[in-house]
């Protein structure tokens, strides 16, 4: 339920970047694996709430950031797009070097 | 005509500004504030309470309390004679710096350590930085072992673990170990207590740590006042 707090606080941000003469687009999103925060939670609070800020036009596009760990057992790197604690490979446990992001990385603006 | 422009900012970008003065006014009135985080009914406010009385004689305390509805947790604060600023979030499920911020400026009286307590939230608080120093998450034997796999995100922001109700263990399926082997997988390197608030186990263990922690905070903070650096900011 904490998506609707981070909701209104990207909905303001994107208004604030795109100035009072932008008209919103696209609001891209990477979020992190480890932040417990819902992608379809985001996309239903951004219809809920973007008709006051942005306009029923803009559009969110939210990217999962794949995690990049590391097994402290076999000492394997590599990528996932789903969280595991565990390696696939010697069930030793992993280290993460991200997975909090929770970022507003690009906006397409219109301009009048 | 379309453009696409780069921004690269945390969402919670002002939380995190209100969070740093918020800590940054903490260590003006040279406290170390300590933020709780459980599922409702784990014990917090139990775990408040045995802690302030631990601490009578040695460290001026003062708390601020969240909750969705009633003072129900302040009252209890109160009774101890320990300052107590309530905040009622009316529905929100985590508190936020902004509340924090408010909460500050209605806590006058002088203390040397200051708890947060946050709403009863095993998901939500994990993305708001307070301004607290360190944070401590409770879990109870009732609730399952598995606790740290199942909400990682509020595991991975804490300093320490409290294993609260052991008293209730001969009742209840929970493997310790398991959960110790858990939440160090979720979060290397944390510090874990057993506790109970019926028996008073676990109890000065807890305390021990907080006084260090207070310490190796207070310190450094000095040694920043004194080179003129701005202090730098916890997790």
């Amino acid at each position: 339920m904490h998506e609707a707090s981070i909701m209104r606080e990207l909905l303001a941000e994107a208004a604030e970047s795109a100035g009072p003469a932008g008209r919103v687009l696209e609001v891209h999103v990477d979020v992190g694996l480890l932040t417990g925060v819902s992608p379809d939670a985001l996309a239903f609070y951004f219809e809920a709430l973007q008709g006051d800020t942005l306009g029923a036009q803009a559009r969110l596009d939210v990217r999962l950031v794949p995690l990049r760990a590391a097994c402290t057992g076999c000492g394997a790197r590599r990528e996932q797009s789903e969280l595991a604690w565990t390696c696939g490979a010697c069930g030793g446990n992993l280290v993460f070097d991200n997975g909090a992001e929770l970022t507003l990385r690009q906006l397409v603006v219109e301009r009048g | 005509v379309a453009e696409l422009i780069t921004i690269e900012q945390s969402i919670l970008r002002k939380n995190a500004d209100v969070a740093a003065e918020n800590r940054a006014e903490i260590e003006r009135r040279r406290a170390f504030a300590v933020g709780l985080v459980s599922a409702p009914g784990s014990g917090k406010t139990s775990l408040l309470e045995r802690t302030l009385v631990a601490l009578q004689g040695r460290l001026r305390a003062a708390v601020i309390e969240g909750d969705v509805q009633t003072d129900r947790d302040a009252r209890r604060i109160a009774a101890l004679d320990v300052p107590v600023v309530q905040i009622v979030t009316n529905g929100t499920c985590h508190l936020e710096a902004r509340m924090i911020q408010g909460a500050l400026s209605r806590l006058t009286a002088p203390c040397d350590i200051l708890f947060i307590e946050n709403v009863g939230n095993l998901v939500c608080p994990a993305s708001y930085d307070l301004g607290e120093h360190r944070r401590v998450v409770l879990t109870s034997t009732p609730e399952g072992d598995d606790k740290p796999l199942k909400y990682p995100a509020m595991f991975r922001t804490a300093d320490a673990l409290i294993i609260n109700k052991v008293d209730l263990l001969p009742y209840v399926a929970y493997d310790i170990g398991q959960a110790r082997a858990f939440a160090r997988q979720v979060r290397p390197g944390l510090a874990v207590f057993e506790t109970s608030c019926v028996s008073g186990v676990g109890i000065t263990h807890w305390i021990d740590w907080l006084l260090v922690e207070r310490r190796v905070c207070v310190t450094a903070d000095r040694r920043h006042r004194e080179k003129g650096l701005r202090p730098t900011s916890g997790t």
